[in-house]
């Protein structure tokens, strides 16, 4: 067992050590941060460039300038950001309570509608029900997640005005304070209730099948001849099993909501790390973008490490591979 | 006793198509719509006027109350007909492109990881996984910072973050062909190995990658418009249903239409190529079913 931990945690560092260097040595390929720092009117001027270049470090070989960046990119040191002259990390770590809190909301709302919805409509297979799920299911595929977010802020933020469009009120950082919870929550509902909609279909297809999958086994059919009541064989017996996937897929999807929906940080204007990537990308920020994909990268393997050791101590054919 | 004559029904070449269709039912409202985005796409400048062209004095005119704008006019009074015909244009000019080179690449990975396995299979796989791992939308934009925003960026972005998917399932498919009696034949007559993937292997994916391509355009359709609405796609004012979502939602609750309109389209598109593809994966590949 500890072998098979320590060797799928060796793949997740190499895979990370991977990534970095494919991440700095794109950068460095495609722009030289240099010219693109000099004011536009010395820009023909070589020994300023020069000069710059030397002040950046730029001047020293790939290999050197990797290995420092790395360093302290360990650290949680990314840099300065050249548009908004601020270190990266102060930057990343003031957006990132905005990104958790619409994270966090929007993920469990999906959970405690989706797991359910997805039961129900295997149990009840075939239904209306069943059906209804179903067209919704095929519906929340194929709509862009931006447009399902802007027909619900026209809806039901524009024309019945139940919830504030924009924003997240006047929280600042991770806790609101007494009086600002009423607030908070009423800004929180509807970016959350788009995001929860995007993810809930995915989530109640998985759980229907897993579970389809699951009442058809021995185990179930044992369960409900020796006499038990439906809703212990389904409850119990059958829908704790069905969760597994659901769960490993969840965590995935929890690891990317984390990164950011930038999608629906631009369209909620919801101050989170999103918004501060796609104005990295727009702005030609390349330290912050590095940044901003590195950190992501290093939140992905992570859990993608983390589920595949819960699998290997659930089930022991993993870990034989 | 006499003999009794097994007359091969003789059916002509249209009996034959009607029993084909009644065979395999297949799935005729997305077929149509998939066809007039093909038509529309290609006819665009013969059907329709042109998308960029503004009538300041006919700006915000809502649908179905002008006979000369019976989709409406958006802020700048450009035709929302023309400009949603011309969409489709832009969504051939984009999706075509970018599958094609994924198709392109993802085989040969794929193809490659699986026929020659050990170290090259694991190498091309982790890069495969690390590639399907990430968010699309952050592979592309980190993309887009490099190259630029832009119709070539947003081909090499939807590109970039499309091959893993067909590598990955080349790769399943060939790892159960290459067992194969005619491989084991070909490696033993000496054939190259180039000649067996190419031969002897890739003939025998063709199903499987059929399928596959009709189901990724869609998210591939997807992607393109979160990119042109984050505004890391096409230049902004072109004809794209993500920009044209954009633009409407700057004045949503006078415009609401200029929203509205592109994104119904984005959707019966991606529901289309998604049904056409769970169709041909049942007509194509009766294995990959499934089951329920």
């Amino acid at each position: 067992m500890w072998q098979y931990v320590l060797r799928r945690m060796g793949e997740g560092i190499i895979t990370l050590i991977a990534l970095s260097f494919v991440v700095f040595g794109s950068v460095h390929l495609t722009g030289d941060p240099a010219d693109y720092l000099m004011p536009l009117t010395e820009a023909h001027d070589q020994k300023i460039y020069e000069a710059q270049k030397k002040q950046m470090g730029l001047d020293r070989p790939f290999i050197v300038q990797y290995w420092d960046y790395i360093n302290s990119a360990i650290f949680f040191d990314f840099g300065t950001s050249y548009v908004i002259q601020k270190p990266i990390s102060e930057l990343i770590l003031k957006k990132l309570p905005a990104t958790v809190h619409l994270a966090l909301s929007g993920f469990f709302l999906a959970i405690i509608i989706g797991i359910p919805l997805g039961i129900m409509s295997a149990v009840k297979r075939d239904s209306i029900f069943d059906k209804l799920g179903k067209g919704f299911a095929v519906f929340g595929l194929a709509a862009p997640q931006f447009w399902v977010a802007i027909m619900l802020i026209l809806f039901l933020g524009g024309k019945l005005q139940w919830f504030p469009t924009y924003g997240r009120g006047d929280i600042q950082g991770w806790w609101p304070t007494i009086e600002q919870i009423p607030q908070t929550l009423w800004h929180l509902a509807l970016p959350s209730i788009v995001l929860a909609l995007s993810v809930t279909a995915a989530i109640m297809r998985l759980a229907r099948s897993a579970m389809l999958e699951i009442l058809d086994s021995d185990y179930v059919k044992f369960a409900q001849v020796k006499g038990l009541s439906n809703r212990l064989v389904i409850w119990r017996h059958a829908a704790k099993n069905a969760l597994i996937p659901v769960l490993t897929f969840g965590g995935i999807t929890l690891a990317g909501l984390l990164n950011g929906s930038v999608i629906f940080e631009v369209v909620f204007a919801w101050p989170g790390v999103g918004l501060l990537l796609l104005d990295g990308v727009t702005q030609r920020d390349f330290p912050l973008t590095e940044a901003a994909i590195l950190l992501s990268g290093f939140f992905y393997i992570c859990t993608a490490v983390i589920i595949d050791i819960t699998y290997g101590l659930v089930d022991p054919r993993v870990r034989a591979r | 006793m006499a003999t009794i004559d097994f007359e091969p029904i003789k059916l002509s070449y249209t009996q034959r198509v009607l029993k084909w269709i009644k065979e395999y039912n297949p799935p005729w409202i997305p077929i149509i719509i998939l066809s007039s985005l093909l038509f529309f796409g290609l006819f665009a400048n013969f059907v329709t006027g042109d998308p960029m062209a503004n009538d300041l004095k006919a700006r915000q005119i809502a649908p179905f109350t002008d006979i000369h704008h019976i989709l409406g006019t958006d802020m700048l009074g450009k035709d929302m007909t023309s400009r949603l015909i011309f969409g489709c244009r832009s969504v051939l000019l984009v999706t075509a492109p970018s599958i094609i080179v994924a198709i392109f690449i993802g085989t040969a990975i794929g193809l490659i990881a699986g026929y020659t396995g050990r170290i090259t299979d694991t190498i091309l796989m982790r890069i495969t996984d690390a590639t399907l791992g990430f968010p699309s939308i952050l592979v592309a934009m980190l993309l887009v910072t490099f190259v630029g925003t832009g119709y070539i960026g947003v081909i090499i972005a939807v590109t970039a973050t499309t091959w893993a998917r067909f590598a990955r399932m080349i790769r399943g498919e060939v790892l159960s062909v290459r067992e194969r009696d005619f491989v084991t034949l070909a490696v033993i007559l000496g054939v190259s190995p180039f000649m067996i993937m190419w031969r002897h292997l890739f003939p025998n994916v063709i199903n499987t990658l059929m399928v596959m391509i009709s189901l990724m355009i869609g998210q591939v359709v997807l992607l393109e418009a979160s990119l042109s609405f984050l505004g890391l796609g096409m230049s902004p004012g072109e004809p794209a249903w993500g920009i044209m979502v954009a633009e409407g939602r700057q004045q949503l609750l006078t415009t609401w239409w200029v929203s509205l309109l592109p994104g119904i389209l984005i959707t019966l598109v991606v529901m289309a190529f998604n049904f056409f593809g769970d169709w041909l994966r049942d007509y194509l590949d009766p294995r990959m079913r499934r089951s329920r």
